[in-house]
């Protein structure tokens, strides 16, 4: 009987273990799992952690913070800065060129310090697998371990110097205290109680529902709709390597995400200095003025472009990759045309490159009521 | 009822719950000792074939991103890139029958920056005996290079454009080379495909009058090798980037500008090299 108690107890143990915290708190809120429908031709594998599924409860919780000024753990008016300051659904998630806040669409924070790059667009973050931000260093080889997700930029925005410049007591102190926020804290993850972590993992379950898959070429893809014969003509040059060849870094038919989500030094400078390029975080002499490729969707909407918004236009990003490309010894190999410095199109050519480009766009993207500000905050219901 | 019997009641009960416990804590616990290589069935380990794969430069490592190299034209490089498929590996005995490796549909991708994925383990029913040679289809066949088959990187990422035949790169190796002197390299992009044959040798993808498939089968030369039931083989398939560029067709940079996918000559050239970039060793362990 003795041996049979131990070996029950050892038993209860074993089943027990398996059980963690967060089962514990799923048994007790119970969200709703989030599905996230996959357009046709897309990866099949989601960046979504395990720690953090997508449930309707984190993506509706996440939406409100995104867009609550008051994460900030400020109230006065002129003090108040959510995610949507500055990341702006009209602009696909960047502030824009014409931000009457942020002239020519470099955003800075509370204390007026500009961030270090020009913004990325937030369009398909769920198929990142190889690191946010420009130099892909908020990715699971930083050797911070608190910077290595995309749960973890609502900590890193709430105290960045250049962004909300607050702390992170002070921003779950006051969220705390809004009537209705407990209640969805609780319903997304088993608890009342406002945690810095559950903020980020609301947040980061919001982002992940920014998909884009609505665009013409998309239909184009599908068989419902023709290319005019100029974006035909821009279609080719965008794929081959003897026309503009965007699609090494930029995908194509064959990656509609229209990025590889890699970095390349794509021969902007021969001499450089910032210390947030790639290199500054693999520090391989190859990755010096590398960025990663953004994607092409929907990027009529993003100027200004590149990480330091030199371009501010589309024209002028084409004319770039024509005829202004210049060496370095760590200009990537795919740049094969920097000896003529760029692809060297004709001006009609570069009308149809462009004109196939904004067949990316994905108008839907940008007025989805899913994406939008609420109706109203918790405390407003 | 007596006392007595509403104890011994008690006890059964209680040793009814036990066992039923201890067999639900064994189907949980049971599972996952399957997953240590135990077999359910307590029968004997599967025959193994592992595979490494090895990229060198004549006798030196490849390293990527290093100015270490000299091909046959002279031409110093160095490579930043290099990412490719082998398909269909057959295992050639001498009664006649084959053994194909059918593991991810019996594709595999490698890319020399990610150490994963330079090794395949084979061992799915791999049969004991002796066997006489090895071969296998470098790049894809014209059944399995189609199109969004691969939907995830890494392997999507070697997409090849519809508009010049479709399917996939065979190999992407992204290089930068400079004559002796020379104090820039410049980019070269070794990337093999599908062909296009173009009207008059115009290049112009309206005027596309067929694809050529450029894949190519490699018999391995000396690979006869035996393996026993149960057993782990462990075979090293190098592939030695300056065969490439020599033998048959010697390849100058200086000769091409800078990128293959639309120059079938180029890439028939190429190919025909590339026959000879393979060996095959054995050894004892997993080096």
């Amino acid at each position: 009987m003795r041996f049979h108690v131990v070996l029950l107890v050892l038993a209860i143990l074993l089943v027990f273990t398996g059980c963690n915290k967060d089962s514990q708190d799923a048994t007790t809120s119970k969200p709703t799992p989030y599905v996230i429908s996959i357009p046709k031709f897309f990866p099949t594998e989601l960046n979504i952690p395990p720690d953090n599924p997508m449930t309707v409860e984190g993506v509706e919780l996440g939406r409100y913070l995104f867009y609550d000024g008051r994460i900030s753990g400020r109230t006065e008016p002129d003090s108040l800065m959510s995610c949507s300051t500055c990341h702006v659904q009209a602009h696909s998630f960047v502030c824009g060129i014409d931000n009457p806040r942020f002239p020519g669409g470099h955003p800075y924070g509370l204390t007026g310090i500009l961030t270090p790059h020009f913004m990325l667009p937030m369009i398909n973050l769920v198929w990142v697998n190889n690191g946010y931000l420009w130099n892909g260093s908020l990715a699971p080889g930083n050797p911070l371990q608190a910077k290595r997700r995309l749960e973890d930029i609502c900590w890193m925005a709430i105290v960045a110097p250049h962004e909300m410049y607050g702390d992170t007591n002070r921003s779950t102190t006051l969220i705390q205290s809004i009537n209705g926020y407990p209640e969805l804290f609780e319903k997304a993850f088993g608890s009342r109680t406002v945690t810095v972590k559950n903020m980020g993992r609301a947040i980061a379950q919001f982002v992940r529902t920014l998909i884009s898959a609505d665009s013409r070429f998309d239909r184009f893809l599908e068989g419902k709709v023709q290319l005019s014969e100029k974006e035909r003509k821009g279609y080719v040059l965008f794929m081959t390597e003897t026309g503009g060849d965007c699609f090494h870094c930029h995908g194509g038919e064959g990656n509609p995400l229209f990025t590889t989500n890699l970095f390349y030094n794509n021969g902007m400078d021969s001499i450089f200095g910032d210390p947030n390029d790639r290199y500054g975080f693999t520090g391989n002499a190859m990755d010096v003025g590398a960025y990663v490729a953004p994607t092409l969707r929907n990027v009529a909407f993003t100027a200004p472009y590149m990480h330091d918004g030199r371009f501010k236009t589309l024209d002028e990003v084409i004319n770039f990759y024509s005829s202004g490309v210049v060496w370095s010894s760590s200009i990537n190999p795919l740049m094969h045309h920097v000896s003529t410095h760029g692809v060297q199109l004709t001006p009609s050519q570069k009308s149809d490159l462009k004109d196939f480009i904004l067949t990316l766009t994905d108008s839907s993207f940008v007025t989805k009521t899913a994406f939008a500000r609420p109706s109203g905050f918790p405390d407003e219901k | 009822m007596k006392t007595s019997n509403v104890i011994m009641n008690l006890k059964s009960a209680v040793n009814v719950c036990i066992t039923a416990v201890l067999v639900t804590a064994g189907l949980l616990i049971v599972p996952s000792c399957r997953k240590s290589g135990v077999t359910e069935d307590g029968s004997s380990k599967p025959t193994t074939l592992i595979i490494r794969f090895e990229n060198m430069v004549d006798t030196l490592p490849l390293i990527l991103d290093s100015m270490l190299y000299e091909n046959s034209s002279d031409d110093l490089y160095k490579v930043s890139d290099l990412q490719y498929f082998i398909s269909d590996i057959n295992l050639h005995r001498n009664d006649g029958l084959n053994y194909k490796a059918l593991n991810n549909d019996g594709i595999h991708y490698i890319d020399a920056r990610t150490p994963s994925t330079l090794y395949w383990t084979i061992n799915a029913s791999v049969p004991s005996g002796t066997f006489d040679s090895i071969s296998f289809t470098f790049g894809l066949n014209a059944e399995k290079n189609y199109s969004n088959r691969f939907l995830n990187p890494p392997e999507r990422d070697m997409n090849w454009p519809d508009i010049l035949g479709g399917g996939y790169h065979y190999i992407k190796m992204n290089l930068s080379w400079k004559k002796t002197g020379m104090v820039r390299a410049y980019p070269f992009n070794f990337h093999l495909g599908i062909g296009q044959i173009y009207k008059g040798n115009v290049i112009n993808t309206d005027s596309i009058l067929n694809y050529v498939q450029n894949f190519f089968y490699v018999n391995l030369p000396a690979s006869a090798f035996s393996i026993s039931q149960g057993q782990t083989k462990f075979m090293v398939v190098t592939m030695n980037l300056n065969k490439w560029f020599s033998g048959e067709n010697e390849f100058d940079f200086a000769k091409y500008p800078n990128m293959m996918m639309q120059n079938q000559t180029a890439m028939h050239n190429a190919c025909l090299n590339g026959r000879d970039a393979f060996t095959v060793r054995f050894t004892s362990g997993g080096k």
